[in-house]
């Protein structure tokens, strides 16, 4: 499988709301900026409108990125079966991408999954970032998953809603620490920006191993 | 008595199998919400239509051609046979999710299998594919896995026909219009047309080929333009 692999695979998994592609939006203008070019598939169950919205932020408000690098795919059935047991058409639009621009640095692939469930097959992502979000309580983190315990990145969103719905970032830092082990968490307001850049090095030091990328001259928008 | 086929024929058939099956609905999910279909006997009557006027004529014939061809290891045959199928798939996701769909079939059992000269033409098919020569349909490649596993035609037949009729029965149960046991009952009712048609098709030319679904066809155009949907085709 390995000689298959040509460029890194980032999955980013989270339940709806917690903030993958508000997360997508802050990392790749920093990942752009220090001149790695990038993909996003954007898987969505039922629209392709996290694709749309992307496309509107990175490519025509932003212009860090062409319109066809952010590409949507209604996987249908069941969000975690198209990034798990069955990432078939995951995996084609991958090899679609490499045939079209091997020269890419990184290829992101987003999905929305439970903190019980979601993993992502090892064929699919080299790296995985789980998200979640304060909002859904302190206790979180210590009720584990998935998502949360085998990520190799637990990203804790929404860090100014924590006074407001009662949540402890105390408690949810030290349940994070304990049930993860030694794997990284970070805590981030995506909307603000706080913590992205820690974020964005975690990404560039695990799967790009400080790969310093090639500029070109086609490169600099 | 070799009977590993018997095996490798439930592995392919088997939801389980990475086909990406499960994301589609082959145009139920259009029928559906616009209320063309409602209930068991609805889902019945579409996938019985669909095997006559769709399967039967023109999938499960393309991948008889495919695995009598991958047999003669005729590259050539295989290649006209995908570009053939391609070519007649009217709508663009359906056309698109048929690719998909077979190249990773393909490369799947490629890191499966072991026979080198069976593996010679897959191989070599696949390079096609990446050469952009031909584009490997899910008929054609199923048809080269089949061929590879060893598993009959006939049975090859049983097993897509199987595989179609459960996708739908899934997709509605999913879409909430029916229920499982529902489901199970309809696999039961089809049982003595798939096995039939199995026992009873015989593999014919490429210029034999023709599919007639043109109320599904439209619908699964609907489809590609609705902001909103379960399923990717």
């Amino acid at each position: 499988m390995l000689k298959n692999k040509k460029i890194p695979k980032l999955g980013i998994g989270g339940p709806v709301g917690s903030g993958k592609t508000r997360l997508i939006e802050r990392v790749v203008p920093i990942l752009i900026k220090r001149g790695y070019r990038c993909c996003i598939i954007s898987n969505d169950v039922i629209s392709k409108e996290d694709a749309e919205r992307m496309q509107r932020t990175l490519s025509t408000e932003l212009k860090v990125m062409p319109e066809n690098m952010i590409i949507g795919i209604a996987t249908g059935g069941c969000p975690h079966t198209a990034i798990r047991e069955d990432p078939t058409i995951n995996l084609a639009v991958i090899d679609e991408i490499e045939k079209k621009d091997p020269s890419l640095d990184l290829i992101i692939i987003e999905s929305g999954g439970d903190n019980v469930m979601t993993t992502f097959s090892p064929a699919l992502a080299d790296y995985f970032i789980y998200i979640i979000d304060v909002a859904g309580g302190d206790k979180y983190p210590r009720k584990g998953g998935l998502g949360i315990e085998s990520s190799d990145l637990l990203v804790i969103n929404k860090i100014d809603l924590a006074a407001h719905v009662g949540a402890d970032l105390a408690v949810m830092e030290r349940d994070a620490k304990k049930i993860r082990a030694e794997k990284s968490y970070v805590f981030v307001n995506c909307q603000t920006g706080e913590g992205i850049e820690l974020v964005a090095e975690n990404i560039i030091k695990s799967i790009l191993f400080d790969k310093k990328p090639i500029v070109k001259k086609d490169r600099i928008r | 008595m070799n009977t590993d086929h018997e095996f490798f024929l439930m592995q392919l058939a088997d939801s389980f199998f990475p086909s990406g099956m499960f994301g589609l609905s082959n145009g139920l999910e259009s029928l559906v919400k616009h209320d063309r279909i409602k209930n068991k006997q609805d889902v019945l009557n579409f996938i019985e239509q669909q095997i006559e006027f769709q399967l039967v004529p023109c999938d499960c014939m393309v991948f008889l051609i495919a695995m009598e061809a991958a047999k003669n290891e005729n590259i050539e045959e295989l290649v006209e046979a995908d570009n053939r199928f391609y070519s007649m798939r009217l709508i663009r996701e359906v056309r698109n999710t048929s690719v998909r769909t077979g190249s990773q079939i393909l490369n799947c059992i490629i890191q499966m299998t072991f026979d080198k000269k069976k593996n010679n033409i897959a191989k070599n098919f696949q390079k096609k594919i990446t050469s952009n020569e031909t584009v490997g349909t899910y008929p054609v490649c199923l048809g080269i896995a089949a061929n590879l596993l060893d598993i009959p035609a006939k049975s090859g037949v049983r097993m897509m026909l199987y595989s179609f009729s459960q996708s739908v029965i899934a997709a509605a149960i999913r879409l909430g219009i029916i229920e499982h046991i529902s489901g199970q009952i309809i696999l039961t009712t089809l049982a003595d047309k798939i096995n039939s048609i199995s026992e009873s098709i015989k593999k014919e030319s490429l210029n034999s080929l023709w599919q007639l679904t043109p109320v599904t066809d439209i619908f699964q155009m609907i489809h590609e333009h609705d902001d909103s949907k379960m399923f990717i085709t």
